[in-house]
């Protein structure tokens, strides 16, 4: 029978359970680990909800960097980003591997096990830097730039430091609609990071401005910088692809 | 004669001057890493960063703009030449400030791009366009990427000011040729265009001297695996000729010209090197032309860049091809496919072309294309070949190689693993071995891979000749049926 370890979808919760499922002495071939809400169950499983523990969290977090590399634990904190339910379990078998030949495993792709870090560590890396290139800053009232994005991947953490080193000086925040949390940088601060409630998340909507002329200009440059004889439609939805420009003001 | 508008709202101007810039190609924010300050705006990635893509798919990195589309120049090619008839208008440099601090605020650019028609003389538009930059730099605190166009004629001391507060100057060539120039822009000479390049280039290596680097650029940190790329011949001549090249730094360092101002650490002197641009399709040169002027340009002039710009006919002249001509966007493909074997794969020109068969093959990538024609270098064994070797695969880019290299520490590769690592096995596979053994049981022979290939190759080229149509499905393909 195969039992299947349950976490919530944080990173200090895979962690705990990659930690408790190792110490379980099940063997790895009985044992799976999954990331919550579990949309269907499955016959002939045992199911074990795992609640993070920051002690375990430490422990992991010191042996992969010690005992990997700080590369892999930085290629775990992406993959645990990822919007895949699966993460928990590629983490998991990639450690498994990991412990095993030490520092070189995250060289070795041809092991199935890496190769599948290897992919969702480089999807949500890609689409970290997408984001970097895509947010887009509507200009408020009192100083300050809101920007509103939607990613598949947790994607806040990657890109706040690259605009806390662009704009020092400025007061902004980029709020991520579809898990509802925010990073905020008061102008000549650090960045944080913080979970919004409904009702901040309502009246940040309401607070919305978009009658800044430089949206026009904008799109007036945009549209006038592209040159007619060489339209090609496909080669800008490869660049740019539709889903990212929900809230680019070019494209509205 | 035109009119110089006087009542225009920021938005039209804006509208003016932009469609005016379009034409110029490199758009590129790369080649320089600056981190931010407290009270100034802005930060440079030397990965370069786009922020959107136009509808031609062509990337929105900078706010490309002209100071001015005034010109007493006549270039035939160009838009902005004396004799069309155009509204004319010229941005105030706080106009632009306003506008690049704006947009950056907002993440819709990476910084500016700035270019002018010639107003008046060559001395005077370079003036304004050090006021706007000047002013961007010092009182809107603007830290972001700039690229400035150097006007040719220009006079070095306002060259040089402009240096100290850009990331990357450029010159456009133009066309390849000296004759080329003549005909088309007539106020243009090749000297005037090589002149300043070669006055930035000393500029750059000066600086990079003075602050330990060596006189050249830094090129992609792989290519030190590399032996016989065109940046080694460069840097041997450059040995060669040391003793002169020294006394000529010490003579500029004594002539107290060029000195950067007396500081801790001197400013840096157009960081992200220069570049330059080639109309390709206005006169006739041939590929082989251009790409060994691309290459004498890198060794040379130390660019960084080279773009191509397929020419979009917009004038009407006898010299010129004619309106309805569809730009050679294909030909241009090829070229910066080649430029980037150049650059990071250790080709050189006289490799890909020669004076025999001096254009590319429009139905195979030039990689493929020189592949097919050394068919006794292949196959090559994944497992054991050297980085050089794995690059003159097609197929295996910089990545995959370098992927291989280091995954086959820990195990040997199989096919499946190179699908993962990256490797275009549709290209790669009748050119590779993996533990001795093909991926199925192909003939090396010319033919037959260049019938296989240019199946495959010959819709991804029709596509990049005619971006918005559809093809008739037809039975008996003529295009294939051309080659063999």
């Amino acid at each position: 029978m195969t039992t299947i370890f349950t976490c919530e979808d944080t990173l200090e919760s895979i962690l705990t359970c990659i930690y408790d499922a190792w110490g379980s002495g099940l063997g790895q071939q009985n044992l799976r680990l999954l990331v919550e809400p579990v949309v269907e169950l499955e016959l002939f499983c045992e199911y074990r909800h795992v609640d993070a523990d920051s002690d375990k969290v430490n422990k992991v977090i010191s042996s992969i960097q010690k005992k990997i590399s700080t590369y892999a634990y930085q290629m775990i904190y992406r993959c645990a980003m990822s919007p895949s339910p699966q993460k928990a379990d590629i983490i998991y078998r990639f450690l498994l591997y990991g412990f095993h030949y030490g520092r070189s495993i995250t060289d070795m792709i041809q092991i199935p096990a890496v190769t599948a870090i290897f992919e969702v560590n480089r999807a949500v890396g890609n689409e970290a830097h997408y984001f970097r290139e895509f947010v887009r800053f509507l200009s408020m009232k009192g100083n300050v730039l809101v920007s509103h994005i939607e990613p598949k991947s947790n994607v806040l953490t990657f890109i706040a430091p690259h605009f806390q080193d662009r704009m020092p000086s400025e007061n902004w925040m980029i709020i991520d609609d579809n898990r509802k949390s925010a990073v905020i940088h008061p102008s000549d601060q650090d960045y944080y990071l913080t979970a919004l409630t409904d009702d901040e998340f309502i009246r940040l909507h309401d607070l919305e401005d978009t009658s800044d002329p430089f949206i026009g200009l904008w799109k007036e440059f945009f549209d006038t910088i592209a040159i007619t004889a060489r339209k090609n439609t496909r080669c800008q939805r490869n660049l740019i692809p539709i889903w990212y420009r929900k809230h680019t003001p070019e494209f509205q | 004669m035109e009119l110089v508008e006087k009542n225009l709202t920021l938005q039209e101007k804006l509208h003016i001057l932009a469609d005016a810039a379009k034409y110029d190609v490199a758009c590129t924010s790369s080649g320089v890493d600056r981190r931010g300050r407290k009270g100034s705006l802005g930060n440079s990635c030397a990965d370069g960063i786009c922020h959107s893509f136009a509808a031609d798919g062509r990337c929105v990195s900078l706010l490309k703009i002209l100071q001015s589309n005034e010109c007493v120049y006549d270039c035939k090619y160009c838009l902005n030449r004396a004799s069309n008839d155009r509204v004319r208008t010229t941005f105030t440099p706080e106009e632009i400030c306003q506008l690049v601090i704006e947009f950056y605020r907002r993440n819709y650019i990476e910084g500016l791009f700035l270019s002018s028609g010639v107003v008046k003389h060559p001395t005077y538009t370079m003036e304004l366009m050090y006021r706007s930059i000047y002013l961007l730099r010092n009182q809107y605190h603007f830290n972001g990427y700039i690229h400035v166009k150097a006007i040719p004629n220009a006079p070095q001391e306002l060259i040089e000011k402009i240096g100290y507060l850009t990331d990357r100057m450029s010159i456009n060539l133009e066309l390849p040729t000296a004759e080329g120039l003549h005909d088309l822009a007539p106020h243009k000479t090749q000297s005037s265009i090589l002149k300043p390049m070669s006055f930035v280039q000393n500029g750059i290596a000066e600086h990079r001297l003075s602050v330990g680097k060596e006189a050249l650029m830094d090129r992609s940190s792989a290519n030190r695996y590399l032996s016989g790329t065109i940046f080694d011949t460069a840097r041997q001549d450059r040995i060669g000729e040391s003793s002169a090249y020294h006394s000529s730094i010490a003579a500029i360092q004594s002539a107290d010209s060029f000195c950067a101002p007396a500081k801790s650490r001197p400013d840096p002197f157009v960081p992200a090197g220069q570049s330059t641009q080639m109309i390709i399709g206005a006169t006739g040169e041939n590929d082989y032309q251009l790409l060994t002027t691309t290459q004498k340009l890198y060794q040379q002039f130390d660019l960084k860049r080279v773009f191509f710009s397929a020419y979009v006919p917009l004038n009407e002249d006898a010299l010129l091809p004619a309106l309805d001509t569809a730009p050679p966007l294909l030909r241009e493909h090829r070229l910066y496919q080649a430029d980037w074997l150049l650059r990071f794969y250790g080709f050189q020109a006289h490799d890909l072309l020669s004076a025999d068969r001096p254009n590319f093959n429009i139905f195979l990538d030039p990689k493929c294309d020189w592949a097919l024609r050394h068919l006794e270098l292949f196959p090559i064994e994944i497992n054991t070949a050297d980085y050089q070797t794995l690059l003159k695969v097609p197929g295996i880019g910089n990545k995959s190689a370098y992927r291989i290299i280091n995954a086959r520490k820990g195990g040997s590769l199989d096919f499946d693993a190179l699908k993962k690592i990256g490797v275009v096995l549709k290209r790669a596979r009748y050119f590779i071995t993996c533990r001795g053994r093909m991926q199925y049981h192909l003939r090396i022979d010319e033919d037959f891979i260049t019938r296989q290939l240019t199946g495959e190759e010959h819709h991804s080229a029709w596509d990049i000749e005619h971006p918005q149509t559809y093809r008739q499905l037809s039975l008996f393909d003529t295009q294939l049926s051309l080659i063999k």
